[in-house]
């Protein structure tokens, strides 16, 4: 490989660290995904209202017609990469019954919290970020936080929060019909706290995880990028449908799905997968060191 | 066993943003091509969970999504611009002095014609072999090896490197 070719590996590698956080993406997908349920409710409705108009407006029923009841036709239609990462802020009011459920190093210092034992970003959900600069807020309402200068976007049933404490701070509430007040809640509940540290289960050729979620301290799964390589570690065994072929990894008997490897080690699954197969993947899992007793206290944790 | 779309969706999210961001260049084009997928490979769920391997599949889907969105948006050149991805991702520090050398070989990629940016991303970034990238785009071998051989004779050209610290500083020149 020449000189350019290098570069443009590395330049390419550059733009992959700044792969946005899912949280956009998956909340936008719900929405769009609830959007069409409804419209497909609303077809159906519709559909069904039409026919039971033409019914009672003679087609099938001719002679024997008898005005729609008005309430039922109605009624029908309107159904609904460090070792330790400073996190270093904490919030001190929570939505009631929401637990941590997700933090992410990768690009900005990120936590989740939701109903306990839900997915992480599934509705109704709460992110707190410390970003690394201002975003665009033009459009904004105005608003305060602690008596810092603060903007809120209400988009539906979400809303965001950016302020400038030390940091550039964001909350963001989403699956709440109040969530613009909950967010201000949250945000002026947040606290500057030194304590908040997170220590991620494992590094691979000096780099630590960058994302863990789980739902209790003893069922999690991290996993870090590594180019279009994921590794990852957990404490449940990945999707692996037969047929399986067998290997050696890490000095023990492991499996091959597809392009997929992974083994279990000291009751962990660590498994690396990729878009195409290479041995790469063998050599990543037996690289990957597991941190003794790792950090996952947090998950599963309210206030 | 068919995974469900869910958990496919909360393992591979943030690989197929990170393929998509590399592909376009734009992390809020990657949002939206990704977006625009999974909602499309959610609706034909069942089929594309019986494939051997989905997340292939919907990989392919996002080249697809990313070729032809920049059809459908052919009037509007949509190509990196570092303000753009400085709001969404701020930058991680970084000292060494291939930094504006990389910088400056970042903004060459991205204004790289669709197809050739497509298959220079596939062979290094995916190290993809040339028929793999072949089936992935959909054209023969032999065009893929042109497109990365023009796409190499476009970067090579541009390319004289800089001595550390001169080079170019973000978001100049570019559209």
């Amino acid at each position: 490989m020449n000189d350019t070719e290098q570069l443009i590996k590395e330049a390419l590698g550059r733009l992959a660290e700044r792969t946005p956080h899912p949280g956009p993406t998956l909340n936008a997908l719900r929405r769009k995904r609830k959007r069409q349920r409804n419209n497909i409710f609303l077809i159906a409705t519709a559909g069904m209202a039409a026919v039971v108009t033409l019914i009672f407006a003679g087609v099938i029923a001719s002679d024997r017609y008898t005005p729609p009841n008005a309430n039922d036709a109605a009624a029908a239609l309107v159904q609904d990469n460090g070792k330790s990462v400073a996190f270093k802020y904490a919030p001190h009011w929570l939505p009631s019954g929401f637990v941590e459920s997700l933090r992410a190093t990768n690009v900005s210092p990120t936590r989740v919290w939701g109903p306990a034992g839900a997915t992480p970003y599934s509705n109704p959900s709460l992110v707190i970020r410390a970003l690394g600069g201002m975003p665009d807020t033009h459009g904004w309402e105005s608003a305060n936080v602690r008596g810092l200068e603060a903007w809120v976007q209400v988009r539906g049933d979400a809303a965001t929060v950016v302020w400038k404490a030390q940091d550039v701070l964001e909350v963001t509430m989403s699956g709440a019909s109040d969530a613009r007040e909950v967010a201000l809640r949250v945000a002026e509940s947040v606290r500057a706290d030194a304590k908040i540290t997170h220590e991620p289960p494992f590094k691979l050729e000096g780099r630590y995880a960058e994302l863990v979620r789980g739902t209790a301290p003893d069922r999690w799964h991290s996993s870090l990028g590594r180019n279009s390589i994921s590794v990852q570690v957990a404490t449940d065994r990945p999707e692996l449908p037969a047929p399986n072929e067998a290997l050696t990894v890490r000095g023990k008997q492991g499996v091959r799905n597809g392009n997929t490897v992974a083994v279990q080690d000291g009751g962990l699954w660590i498994s690396a997968t990729s878009s195409a197969w290479s041995d790469e993947l063998i050599e990543l899992v037996n690289k990957v060191e597991i941190a003794g007793g790792p950090d996952t206290g947090w998950i599963g944790k309210g206030l | 066993m068919t995974p469900s779309f869910d958990d496919f969706v909360a393992a591979q999210v943030t690989p197929l943003l990170r393929y998509a961001t590399v592909l376009t260049c734009d992390p809020h084009l990657a949002q939206d091509v990704v977006q625009e997928v999974l909602l499309r490979a959610q609706q034909k769920w069942d089929r594309i969970g019986s494939v051997d391997l989905p997340n292939a599949y919907v990989k392919r889907m996002v080249t697809n999504e990313y070729l032809s969105w920049r059809r459908r948006r052919a009037a509007k050149d949509v190509a990196l611009c570092m303000t753009t991805l400085e709001s969404v991702t701020p930058p991680v520090g970084d000292k060494t002095h291939h930094y504006d050398e990389r910088e400056a070989m970042l903004q060459r990629i991205a204004k790289l014609p669709r197809k050739q940016r497509a298959a220079v991303v596939l062979r290094y970034y995916e190290n993809y072999e040339d028929s793999e990238i072949a089936q992935m785009l959909g054209c023969a071998e032999g065009t893929v090896r042109s497109h990365i051989s023009r796409a190499l004779a476009t970067l090579r050209l541009d390319h004289t490197p800089e001595p550390a610290g001169v080079g170019l500083r973000i978001g100049e020149g570019l559209s």
